[in-house]
């Protein structure tokens, strides 16, 4: 065989692999919005049995599965306190990391630790510290600390991959013009990196919104809204949990193109003169 | 110059709240966890005496030394899988499409479901393997069989099935990294020299991918070892792994063995990424 008829088949069959790979990772969620329509008698695949709203309204006057609205909240807030928390540290951190202080290296993988634990141990030893000290588990606070070590290491590498495409010389030249360092970082440095903070920001949220592995051993009587899920499919697996799935499937997708359109719209920005 | 001043103690003053934090809620707990393990008696006390009897009780079930085997065997089976699937993926994606726009669109395909909660895409899978799931009636209706296969739901297959597609994406990212920081002129010039396209691969883009296609595999063991949704979603209770066996011990109000299968779970996890670590060096990844 030639081998451009070799290259060309060598392109087909991965292609193949990569487009097979793709309905194969999607098909399973469409099926999932495609179910959530089902009919009152539908059961969790097909038929259908009719086209209906009903697992729907289900979820806003729950009869048969658990009331997920407190949930949905309680999710809410987490992942607004988690991303505003890793925001402003992920940029502490590696603004830290610029000034090369001693044992920045320990600190690297300190942080990088949060991503190296698996989260059902993280959550574990939290519970065993809180029973230790007489602390009673909540998601607002133990939940809060723990998905915080998670979104964290995140932001921070973010924030170090920005510094690292950071132009120095625009603040060397603030600096030597006389501003002072806390002008000059305010003034020059965080307009540059404001995509990088908010991209940092929104991976805060998303991760601490779907996160679960870390609330289970944390969060006590009031759950979060991937552990009512959980609960609810332990009980019983309905509809009404494709609903759900749906539902904040959707929402997932909206926080990705709220970030996408961020960074399209403050491309090029390091590059304009101020 | 620049807005911070080498060893300055404001470079102490920023890194402290991230340093105290996950020092706080991720080094302490864990160490933590390796102390309880060792407690001996039966009240929830640091006055407890320490003992290896735990462990020693736990390396002598034979159930539970065949569970970690199973777990390492799962996430190795795994790291194979998604290895070439996400392999492949990564070069057709950055080799072989050449238009931009197609490559962004295939691109955000990829990774827009990753964004999403790995409970629901688990339990998305329910629908297709179940006994009357969309698999088996496809199956039936191609007449490949005649009577469904109950091989799925409940199984180590339908786990891996779903595992395949939540995790595949660890490779991916990373073996694109690495890829696209290759300068077209390397393969240009190897090809001009005569070398045969598998040569080229082997010798030039293998090699220099290496260190993407590690911290990949990483990734997918460290996910794989500590899963324990996917294998209660769709193993039901007829299944578990080490995750799994620290949640029951946990929900069974027994801490201490819960402990020891968290330090056995740690301890099978550090070692991988030891040995991962002794190939390529994750800090210069970022230059």
């Amino acid at each position: 065989m030639r081998w451009t008829t070799r290259a060309a088949l060598m392109k087909w069959t991965l292609g193949s692999v990569a487009v097979g790979f793709l309905i194969y990772q999607w098909l399973p969620m469409v099926t999932l919005g495609v179910l959530s329509f089902s009919g009152p008698d539908g059961g969790t695949t097909f038929p259908m049995n009719g086209v209906s709203l009903y697992w729907y309204a289900e979820l806003w006057e729950p009869s048969l599965s658990a009331d997920f609205k407190a949930p949905l909240l309680r999710s809410f807030l987490l992942a607004l306190a988690c991303s505003a928390t890793t925001a402003v540290m992920a940029v502490a951190a590696a603004q830290a990391v610029r000034g090369e202080f001693r044992g920045n290296g320990v600190f690297f993988y300190l942080i990088l630790l949060g991503i190296m634990a698996p989260g059902l141990l993280v959550g574990f030893g939290v519970a065993i510290v809180a029973r230790l000290l007489g602390i009673a588990l909540s998601w607002s606070t133990t939940t809060f600390l723990v998905h915080v070590t998670w979104t964290l290491p995140f932001g921070f590498l973010t924030m170090l991959a920005v510094f690292n495409r950071f132009d120095r010389r625009l603040e060397e030249a603030a600096l030597t013009l006389g501003a002072t360092r806390v002008i000059a970082f305010r003034r020059i440095t965080l307009p540059i990196i404001l995509p990088g903070v908010i991209g940092a920001a929104l991976f805060g949220f998303s991760l601490s919104y779907d996160e679960f592995a870390r609330s289970l051993f944390t969060t006590g009587a009031d759950l979060t809204l991937p552990l009512t899920v959980l609960g609810q499919f332990d009980r019983q697996l309905t509809p009404s949990l494709y609903a759900v799935g749906t539902l904040t499937t959707l929402f997932s997708l909206t926080v990705i193109l709220l970030f996408g359109g961020v960074m399209w719209l403050t491309r090029g920005r390091a590059r304009r003169p101020a | 110059m620049s807005t911070i001043s080498r060893r300055s103690p404001a470079s102490y003053l920023l890194a402290a709240p991230a340093a105290l934090w996950m020092t706080g809620a991720v080094v302490v707990p864990t160490l933590l966890i390796a102390w309880v393990s060792l407690w001996g008696g039966r009240a929830f006390s640091p006055d407890s005496p320490l003992t290896i009897a735990n462990y020693a009780r736990f390396f002598g079930n034979q159930t539970y030394l065949k569970l970690i085997l199973d777990t390492v065997q799962q996430s190795l089976l795994l790291m194979a899988i998604s290895g070439v699937l996400g392999y492949a993926i990564a070069y057709f994606l950055v080799v072989m499409v050449k238009r931009p726009m197609v490559r962004l669109a295939i691109f955000f395909a990829l990774v827009i479901p990753f964004w999403t909660s790995a409970i629901i895409r688990s339990i998305a899978w329910i629908p297709f393997l179940g006994v009357n799931g969309v698999i088996n009636r496809t199956l039936m209706f191609l007449g490949l069989t005649s009577a469904p296969i109950d091989a799925f739901l409940y199984s180590r297959t339908g786990i891996t099935m779903a595992q395949v597609s939540l995790y595949t994406l660890l490779m991916t990212g990373p073996v694109v990294y690495t890829l696209s920081n290759i300068p077209v002129q390397l393969r240009e010039a190897a090809t001009c020299l005569k070398a045969p396209p598998l040569a080229v691969f082997r010798r030039i883009t293998l090699p220099l991918t290496l260190p993407g296609i590690v911290i990949g595999q990483v990734l997918i063991f460290l996910n794989v070892m500590s899963d324990f949704a996917t294998v209660a979603a769709i193993g039901g209770n007829k299944l578990a792994l080490l995750g799994n066996l620290v949640l029951n011990f946990y929900e069974a109000g027994n801490i201490r063995y819960a402990s020891v299968v968290a330090v056995l779970l740690m301890v099978c996890m550090l070692a991988g990424v030891a040995i991962a670590l002794k190939v390529v060096d994750v800090r210069r990844l970022g230059e």
